[in-house]
């Protein structure tokens, strides 16, 4: 251990870094509520948008639509969401290592949204054909409306022939799961009960579908940003806390360290003048 | 239509919700609903058959013990069950909610760019733009809570103010 010193300086260090962490804790924190807020705005109009079209799925004159057929798979698009920033732990991580085990033996397509999915898929040599970064939070809205569309035209030209989407869903500031959902075509079921087949839609099915599966695909990516973007924060304030903890257990051991330094110079001191007092009084050195 | 069939039954009401992305955004009783879908007006009153529809832009009407309500709402689509009007759109705003300056200015702008530019794909915004707009204005010119004449509920709505006053 260096001297006096150098520890002063390491403390001084610590807590500069201390403070840093600090007030990301507090800027993840304000986000985190702002965050949530539009999370929990978004789920009721997804979910029940959701219902309705797995209503229209179970039905069997909406199977031969476009949007509910199946097509034989030559490739698949991903859109990935991910942070632009790091010090968020494992957020990135995780859900770029579910989505590239997830693509294992498919022919894909990745439209990334953010800095770090970029560069995990860039140094993979994936197929990346789009990349989004630095998205303002304001913006979030009317950008899932603007990708929503590209999607459909994406899906529409053919280009690709089934989409899926890998957000991080938020479930309590503690625990988010990174999730890989198929968006399109949306899955059909085949069901036997027949109550819900004399339900009639205005002007006609097709138009009904043309109409809900752009808004429950808008709805669907608004969604995921949120669900993503809550997690993030969630992680980062736990992190940021944690970081917060580690640092001042380290200014403590520092403290410590440098009082008994402290100490011991002042012993050492001591012990140096009583030595030299006891031999001057025996009448010093002869 | 259904309608004729169950206004008998006017004593029963039907309940609205409206879901936009910023969560259960209305939710009221109501004697009768006028929404604009895309292909015309849809009246609604309670015991109504179940039916989607697609929504187009324009104003939402719910009429209520002779008290008259209205909405802008733009897109979205409709769940009509029989108790129950569930309505999932982007936008839907009350009257309190809507910025008038905004919406006129808006609509001059749109008016005027209309007539200098020709892309046909810029043109079509505009259209929906002054749509929404004039819908704007309409919807917050009547702030207040109309009423409206009803025959078959006259002596009710008569009666129901005397016992208010």
């Amino acid at each position: 251990m260096g001297s006096r010193k150098d520890i002063k300086q390491r403390i001084a260090n610590v807590s500069s870094v201390e403070q840093i962490i600090k007030a990301m804790d507090m800027v993840a924190s304000t986000k985190l509520v702002k965050a949530r807020a539009q999370l929990n705005g978004v789920r009721p109009i997804y979910h029940e948008l959701k219902r309705v079209v797995d209503e229209l799925s179970s039905r069997m004159d909406a199977h031969s639509h476009v949007f509910f057929k199946e097509r034989e798979v030559k490739n698949s698009l991903y859109i990935i969401l991910t942070s632009d920033r790091g010090l968020s732990g494992s957020y990135n991580t995780n859900i770029l290592e579910k989505s590239f085990e997830h693509m294992q033996g498919k022919n894909e397509k990745i439209f990334v949204v953010g800095a770090k999915g970029n560069e995990y898929f860039k140094k993979r040599n994936k197929n990346i054909i789009r990349t989004i970064v630095g998205v303002a939070d304001a913006q979030v809205y009317y950008f899932s409306e603007s990708i929503a569309k590209w999607l459909t035209d994406f899906y529409l030209s053919g280009e690709a022939k089934e989409v899926f989407i890998a957000y991080t869903h938020f479930e309590n500031v503690l625990s988010h799961t990174p999730i890989i959902e198929k968006l399109l075509p949306v899955a059909t079921r085949t069901m036997d009960n027949t109550d819900l087949s004399d339900k009639k839609y205005e002007p006609s099915i097709d138009v009904f579908i043309n109409h809900v599966v752009p808004l429950y695909l808008h709805m669907n990516i608004f969604r995921a940003f949120s669900e993503s973007d809550t997690s993030e924060q969630a992680i980062r304030m736990v992190n940021m806390n944690a970081a917060g903890k580690n640092a001042n257990e380290i200014i403590d051991e520092l403290t410590r360290i440098y009082n008994r330094k402290r100490q011991a110079a002042i012993t050492q001191e001591l012990s140096e003048i009583v030595g030299s007092a006891n031999i001057l009084n025996k009448g010093g050195l002869k | 239509m259904a309608e004729q069939k169950t206004n008998k039954q006017n004593d029963k009401k039907i309940t609205l919700n409206i879901t936009t992305p910023r969560g259960v955004k209305f939710t009221e009783k109501a004697d009768m609903i006028i929404m604009r879908c895309i292909d015309g007006d849809l009246g609604v009153l309670s015991g109504h058959e179940p039916v989607s529809a697609v929504l187009g832009d324009g104003i939402l009407r719910i009429k209520n013990n002779g008290i008259e309500k209205k909405l802008a709402v733009f897109g979205g689509i409709a769940e009509i069950d029989k108790r129950t009007v569930n309505i999932f759109s982007t936008i839907a705003q009350p009257p309190e909610e809507i910025d008038l300056e905004r919406a006129e200015a808006d609509l001059r702008e749109a008016q005027a760019t209309i007539t200098e530019k020709a892309e046909e794909k810029h043109v079509q915004g505009l259209h929906v733009l002054i749509h929404r707009s004039m819908v704007r204005i309409q919807v917050s010119m009547h702030p207040g809570e109309i009423e409206y004449f009803d025959e078959d509920n006259e002596d009710e709505h008569k009666k129901d103010k005397a016992d208010e006053s």
